[in-house]
């Protein structure tokens, strides 16, 4: 990902921003209110036909409320919405649609038994007479696809289908709509490094046939690589609107921040000599061969690997929530497999990367996703809510959680107060081992900050960590070691001066051998 | 239930006698099968008929050789329509004996066996269509209503005030109250109340409870089921009042007939409706099978009212009804 | 979306939102009704009457909480209560013999009521949690299996507890403390043991969670299928329970024993305020809804309001209200 970021400047034919183009869609002194809280304060946005505009801000700086007003989905508090000039009232997301404005959104919505092709058609299938023309829909359905690079059968059923593609369906499905606007929420969040790759180029084919775009991203290298303007927001406020070539992605961090963003990466602390975790030959056919690794008292231990090399899996396995055979050791004592509430007990804790499919019961409030995994701390017999109440009080602090109203449920959290939700959560275990898998995934990069000092303040404590991620700066940046895996096996474990990217990526894509260089 | 037990002599006689030609002038390798259908036992009378439906098919076999027996139960009208149709299409039934679970669903299906040149029998709930059948065989609703109305008309006098349980709202529990109505008519007791028990006993119970705390005079009740009968004394022995008011239930169930043997003041009487129609439905049939004896036509068990002087009559401890 | 970070002084106070009032609403709402209609409607019978009666299903619909906020459900709990019922009798009649007349024999029933009940449960919540399959077609399997089995041990008719021994039994039912019946007192008490088990242990805990999001329970550590199978165990004893209040007062059980009980029970746990698919439980709110269902049915009788006829229309129709009740106020509390 941190390949991309010289590139970008020369890339895209922009028509200049002080704009020939009159805006296709803006909105004019928008502001935003919930109840008692305002989420947005009088901003200005616009989009041109053939430009891509980069919205970008920290979690909860209000970029979804405006992506929302612009598509339709919610209607401002105050100030007007342009369509073409003119001021509009879109009354849902589909009168939003049938003006040409589409909006993809983060969490798909995709209807998962549908095939492929009954998605893009959704709502406005082709008809011969009184019954569906499949093989129309397939046709075009197939050719749109094709547009993408997209390999995917129209017929395959889209819970079938791997998360990119997908990502891909609900491009098509827009494009098939004939949008003359596409607002884009982190469309390459879940999206490998190629795929983002293909994205991007889809874009600017679209960009270039006179589509107008907005685009949300927390990678700001992407940001600089595909966008002909960027506006900035930080807290419900218009901070910034600049070209794209006038910023540099720390100056964009910056600007997000509100501060100066030093050093992302605390300096790393030392790991003791004791080993507190031993890995042997941990095997699910299929997914995992042999693995095996150790783990020292106050190690920061990186994972990498590309997607589907089986991080995850493994990490499953040896807290027991994958069957597998191999043997776990902690502090010399042999792990009962299959039991995460004996992993737990022997200080062993794994926070998910599916925060909201797995780490926290998203319809229920902020004190019964923090205790749930430490509950029995919280019980005799009964369960203590003081004590429940307090140790809220302390993860708000400590984590600096900011939510609105602590009996809301966790589901209207933004994701980085979700993810320190979800640490505080997996803390309140007191656990000697904790396992992160992805840890800054959709977050902004003033919450990836703070992450980052915890996981070091956390070795420095003497606790060990094990840092699963796709971001190789992240494992660069905070590993002693970082052990590499390719399909399922533990290529190698670097040290030292070998932790770099050329390293890490050729171990990544299976290139044994230290002379090899990747192009 | 003199009049089945008559019935029943008549048909055992007549078997006898066909048995005997049977001997003589039929060949006894010539067999048959029937096909018997009735409502699953889900409450006590229905027991009571499975009860009687099986011992008389067990009786029957024993007895002729020749003849095979399919007994299917059901919990619904459609499941029966379908054991039916297996029935014909599967076991190849001479004749068929069906206590329809419901009347109009099951008139057309039964009215194809008939067709079919199939025998068929029909007990106790008349099909929509006359004329299909060949041998129908019934209580007497109407009766059931009216012996027990004619009683209440009878023992209580002008001004007494009683209140009724109806049954599961259907034509048969329709045309047992309208005969009470009618019988009570013009005696001037008050009806203070007619409120659904379902033919089951909780529900009776709950009911009954409710029409305690709302009226606070009841002469007797009507409870128009033995099973309700039962739910009713109870929740009168709870409220105290048992000596206020009598209870009459129907269709002689084996506990309520012991308490009249020992001459229960809270239970005087009683009205058959007897869950043995069954058997004397299946000997008929069989009966005109084996045999050349005419049974075809209407044979009404009338309902009759149970004394403490004859009940012992009526009290059979095998049966589970 | 906010940035204010709430200062950590402010507790949370168990907030009274409007939309927990609406079964609360509809109940009194029925009582006035019921008093308007009938003066004996709050005399003392007719309000013991209404509870005890209640009592079977309010048992057995507090456990039905616990299972519907596991994200599961138990269409087998009427035939439960008649099997058990009937096994409870059949073994208190055959232990006459060795036993005679006695309290040893009652209590011997109970513990075979709350035996079997426990057994019942059990197999529920292991075919659910360990084999795999839909807590639906495991309970209306289980379901069909109980209501034949009840019939076949009952030969198709009734099932009668011996008469003296019913006379000594009978008082379970009828007697109580203090002029509370002994129904009422006992659910009662498994109502409230109820709310603080669902609301403040880490078993009513870990229900929820499982009912939200069973992935979750799972990477939080909770043992999943030991929660699921003790749900339905806990119903399953609670089944055995209300049978032990229910045997005394008609002492007998047949085919038609306990039709439709799980019907209500379900009923009214939603009206409660539960959700049907899991990840929120309210007992008090349960307790109340069996309240209103229970109500219902006896102000009909004690009104004649309407043609008989159209009782199950105005049945329904409240169930509806309830619920509606519930959720306007919910989408109005939400925000």
């Amino acid at each position: 990902m941190g390949d991309a970021v010289t590139a970008s400047a020369s890339l895209g034919a922009t028509p200049g921003p002080e704009g020939a183009a009159a805006p296709v869609l803006a909105i004019s002194g928008v502001s935003m209110r919930f109840g008692a809280v305002q989420v947005l304060f009088d901003i200005d946005f616009d989009l041109r036909a053939g430009e891509v505009h980069a919205l970008i801000g920290e979690n909860g700086a209000g970029k979804s409320t405006t992506m929302k007003i612009l598509a339709g989905y919610q209607p401002p508090s105050g100030g007007q919405v342009l369509l073409d000039g003119a001021p509009v009232d879109f009354a849902g997301s589909q009168q939003a649609e049938a003006a040409g404005v589409v909006m993809i959104h983060q969490e798909f919505n995709l209807a998962q038994q549908l095939t492929v092709e009954e998605n893009i058609f959704l709502g406005r299938e082709l008809r011969r007479g009184p019954f569906l023309d499949h093989r129309r829909m397939q046709a075009e359905s197939r050719a749109l696809l094709e547009r993408l690079n997209c390999a995917v059968d129209p017929r395959a059923a889209v819970s079938d289908i791997s998360v990119p593609n997908r990502q891909m369906v609900e491009i098509a499905k827009a494009l098939g709509r004939e949008a003359r606007v596409l607002i884009m929420d982190e469309p390459t969040a879940v999206l490998t490094t190629r795929e983002t790759e293909i994205l991007l180029e889809q874009i600017d084919r679209l960009r270039a046939a006179g589509t107008a775009i907005l685009y949300t991203s927390h990678k700001l290298d992407e940001v600089a690589r595909i966008a002909d303007r960027v506006t900035v927001l930080r807290d419900g406020r218009h901070v910034l609107t600049a070209p794209a070539s006038d910023l540099s992605t720390d100056r964009m961090a910056e600007v997000m921040v509100g501060r100066e963003l030093s050093d992302l990466f605390p300096p790393k602390p030392l790991p003791g000599d004791e080993t507190v975790l031993k890995v042997e030959g941990i095997t699910i056919p299929g997914l995992i061969h042999d693995a095996g690794f150790t783990l020292r008292r106050g190690e920061v231990l990186g994972f990498a690997g590309l997607v589907g090399a089986g991080r995850t899996e493994l990490m499953e396995a040896i807290v027991g929530l994958r069957h597998a055979a191999g043997r776990v050791e902690i502090k010399g004592q042999q792990l009962a497999g299959g039991s995460v509430r004996a992993a737990r007990q022997a200080g062993l804790v794994y926070l998910t990367e599916d925060r909201k499919e797995k780490g926290l019961l998203l319809g229920k409030d902020l004190t019964q996703n923090l205790t749930l995994l430490a509950l029995d701390r919280f019980t005799n017999l009964l369960i203590d809510r003081q004590a429940e109440a307090a140790a809220l009080d302390r993860a708000i602090t400590e984590f600096d959680i900011r939510a609105g109203d602590r009996g809301m449920n966790v589901g209207n959290l933004s994701g980085g107060n979700q993810q320190k939700l979800l640490l505080a959560k997996t803390m309140l275990a007191e656990p000697d081992i904790v396992i992160i898998d992805e840890p800054t995934r959709g977050i902004d990069i003033g919450t990836k900050q703070q992450i980052y000092a915890f996981i070091a303040a956390l070795a420095a404590a003497g606790k060990s960590v094990i840092v699963v991620s796709s971001e190789l700066p992240e494992v660069i940046g905070l590993s002693n070691r970082v052990a590499v895996m390719a399909e399922g096996r533990i290529a190698g474990v670097l040290e030292g001066d070998e932790i770099n990217e050329q390293t890490i990526v050729r171990l990544a894509i299976g290139m044994a051998g230290s002379e090899a260089r990747a192009s | 239930m003199k009049r089945r037990s008559f019935l029943n002599t008549i048909a055992a006689t007549a078997l006898a006698a066909g048995g005997m030609t049977a001997t003589g002038a039929i060949a006894q390798d010539q067999s048959y099968t029937i096909g018997v259908a009735i409502p699953s036992a889900t409450h006590g009378f229905m027991g009571g008929l499975n009860f009687h439906a099986q011992d008389t098919i067990k009786r029957l076999e024993a007895t002729y050789p020749q003849l095979t027996f399919v007994l299917a139960t059901a919990g619904d009208a459609g499941t029966m329509v379908n054991d039916i149709e297996d029935m014909v299409a599967t076991r190849n039934i001479d004749a068929l004996v069906v206590l329809p679970f419901e009347s109009a669903p099951l008139t057309s299906p039964v009215q194809a066996v008939a067709d079919a040149g199939i025998w068929v029998t029909v007990v106790d709930r008349g099909l929509s269509v006359e004329g299909i059948e060949d041998l129908y065989v019934a209580g007497d609703n109407t009766g059931f209503g009216r012996v027990a109305g004619e009683y209440f008309a009878e023992t209580l006098s002008e001004g007494d005030k009683i209140v009724v349980l109806r049954g599961i709202p259907t034509t048969l529990d329709n045309e047992r109250v309208d005969a009470f109505s009618a019988a009570i008519e013009g005696s001037g007791v008050e009806v203070l109340d007619m409120q659904h028990g379902n033919w089951n006993r909780d529900d009776a119970f709950n009911v009954m409870q409710d029409y305690l705390s709302r009226f606070p005079e009841i002469d007797a009740v009507w409870a128009a089921d033995d099973d309700m009968a039962i739910g009713a004394l109870e929740a009168i022995a709870q409220a105290g009042r048992s000596e206020e008011m009598w209870v009459v239930g129907g269709a002689g169930m084996k506990e309520i007939i012991a308490r009249m043997m020992e001459n229960d003041p809270q239970l005087p009487v009683n009205v058959t409706y007897p869950p043995a129609q069954i058997s004397t439905a299946i000997e008929l049939t069989a009966l005109g099978l084996v045999s050349s004896t005419p049974v075809s036509g209407r044979f009404i068990i009338g309902s009759q009212l149970i004394t403490p002087e004859n009940a012992e009559q009526f009290y059979f401890p095998d049966s589970p009804f | 979306m906010t940035k204010t970070a709430t200062s950590p002084a402010t507790r949370a106070s168990p907030t009274v939102n409007l939309h927990v009032l609406g079964p609360v609403l509809a109940l009194l709402l029925l009582i006035a009704l019921g008093a308007w209609l009938n003066p004996n409607f709050l005399s003392y019978g007719n309000v013991t009457n209404v509870l005890a009666r209640s009592a079977f299903i309010g048992i057995i619909a507090v456990g039905m909480t616990f299972v519907i906020t596991a994200g599961g459900i138990d269409l087998s709990v009427g035939a439960m209560a008649a099997f058990v019922a009937g096994l409870m009798i059949l073994a208190m009649n055959s232990l006459i013999p060795i036993m005679g007349v006695g309290i040893p024999v009652i209590l011997a029933g109970m513990a075979v009521a709350m035996v079997a009940g426990f057994i019942a449960g059990w197999l529920n919540g292991f075919l659910v949690a360990k084999v795999g399959i839909e807590a639906f077609i495991v309970t209306l399997g289980s379901m069909g299996i109980y209501r034949s089995l009840v019939t076949w041990i009952a030969d198709g008719g009734t099932l009668s507890l011996n008469f003296d021994l019913r006379t000594l039994y009978r008082p379970v039912y009828y007697d109580g403390i203090l002029g509370v019946a002994w129904p009422i007192i006992v659910f009662a008490a498994v109502a409230i043991l109820g709310e603080i088990l669902m609301r403040r242990t880490a078993f009513g805990r870990h229900c929820a969670a499982i009912g939200a999001n069973e992935q979750v329970a799972r990477y939080s550590a909770v043992n999943v299928d030991r929660v699921r199978i003790a749900t339905f165990v806990l119903l399953g004893m609670l089944v055995g329970l209300a049978t032990i209040m229910y045997v005394p007062r008609l002492g007998s059980a047949s085919g038609s024993t306990g039709v439709l009980w799980e019907l209500e029970a379900i009923a009214a746990v939603i009206i409660g305020g539960t959700v049907l698919k899991g990840g929120f439980g309210r007992v008090w709110g349960t307790v109340i809804g069996v309240l209103i269902l229970s109500l219902i049915g006896n102000i009909l009788n004690l009104a004649s309001l309407v043609s008989p006829y159209l009782n199950g229309t105005i049945q329904g129709v409240i169930v509806i209200l309830a619920v509606v009740l519930q959720r306007e106020k919910k989408a109005a509390g939400a925000r």
